[in-house]
């Protein structure tokens, strides 16, 4: 029996929360937000003994805490987590921000003197894309590239998020480096249907932990796609697919001496898919759940090198969310 | 032709010019497939 706090209650930490509710072995479900009051009527929302609790970035983690899921804003996500560690408890988070992720990556010392996780990139991408990529990966002889596109928003924060990140210089890791090339255009994906094709620029966003997951890979790209603004409160039924969330990964690389590809993806609401992947996250690091541990049993890493792809995707399959693959060729 | 109404034209050309580039647009077609999504299942989850 285990209990995990859960911080940061906007769209992503209440579904997080609810996950954890609906996981056996998780016995106490802690909901922290800094006015009380929220916390409480958050907790009232969520039924299923869901338990508030005053919580601010600089607070002290409560002992009994096994794991803690996080869905704060960037800047405060590294005290917080430093917090847990000095609780004794593990870390998922599902920070977007490339600062705040290298900041929660050089908690590894720490974490390991801890003997916690602290698991980085616990959303939809960074997140859910990494895993994905790994389980691409393990099709292959060798993988030449990845490349990682990602559409929709959880909610303001991540909108905001998304916008940075699009606003920031990208680069994508070339040969062993990243390469910051002058700016260039978005780029059209095709996700899964109803968000069908979108433009995506070039990010850094998540480009490190796609590194660190897949070693030795020449060619890494990261992409984000934003949703138009909702001016028009009628304008969104000609566009269902603005409402979702979708993420595809495409790798390429040689199988049995042939050249070849492989397309993932996966298609739900932001919100619910990163809600799904750091409740389970937490979940497994509060030590319930499936067993999908493959990485170090302690440290600060990605999703990507902490988690059994397989295992990892059919618990979120389990969920609800399912990840599909492209079948076909493209005809010019 | 006053000065207003001048402006008023020239706008109008602007925007009709504007208009007809932006429906035209520019670049290649879009790739068609002939592929699609499937949902993975079974052996490819164990």
């Amino acid at each position: 029996m285990s209990t995990v706090l859960v911080v940061g209650l906007g769209q992503v930490g209440v579904r997080a929360s609810r996950q954890l509710l609906d996981t056996p072995g998780v016995e106490r479900v802690l909901v922290g937000a800094p006015d009380l009051g929220d916390a409480r009527e958050i907790a009232t929302a969520l039924h299923d003994g869901a338990e508030p609790l005053r919580f601010a970035p600089g607070d002290s983690v409560p002992d009994e805490v096994d794991a803690v899921a996080s869905a704060v804003p960037g800047e405060v996500d590294v005290h917080v987590a430093r917090a847990a560690l000095r609780a004794g408890a593990s870390y998922a988070s599902c920070a977007e921000n490339e600062d705040t992720a290298r900041a929660l990556l050089d908690l590894d010392g720490e974490a390991q003197e801890a003997g916690v996780r602290v698991v980085v990139g616990c959303g939809l991408a960074p997140g859910l894309s990494d895993v994905l990529a790994r389980h691409a990966a393990s099709l292959f002889d060798t993988v030449d590239e990845i490349h990682v596109a990602r559409f929709g928003v959880a909610g303001p924060a991540s909108t905001s998020e998304v916008r940075r990140a699009r606003g920031e210089p990208p680069y994508e890791w070339r040969d062993g480096q990243p390469l910051r090339d002058k700016r260039r255009g978005p780029q059209l994906v095709w996700f899964p249907e109803p968000v069908g094709a979108r433009e995506c620029e070039l990010v850094a966003t998540g480009v490190d932990l796609l590194v660190q997951a897949n070693p030795g890979v020449p060619r890494i790209t990261a992409r984000l796609g934003e949703p138009p603004p909702r001016r028009l409160p009628l304008a969104s039924p000609r566009d269902p697919g603005v409402a979702w969330g979708s993420v595809r990964v495409e790798l390429w690389g040689s199988r049995g001496g042939r050249r070849t590809s492989v397309i993932y993806g996966a298609i739900e609401r932001t919100a619910t898919a990163a809600g799904t992947v750091l409740g389970i996250t937490s979940a497994w690091l509060a030590g319930t759940g499936p067993d999908v541990a493959t990485g170090p049993a302690s440290g600060a890493f990605g999703l990507g090198v902490a988690v059994k792809p397989v295992a990892f995707l059919a618990e979120l399959a389990q969920r609800g969310v399912k990840s599909a693959t492209f079948e076909g060729v493209g005809v010019a | 032709m006053k000065p207003y109404q001048r402006g008023l034209l020239v706008a109008t050309i602007a925007i009709a010019g504007g208009l007809i580039l932006r429906v035209r647009g520019k670049g290649p077609v879009p790739p068609i497939s002939n592929g699609g999504w499937r949902e993975l299942q079974g052996p490819e989850l164990r």
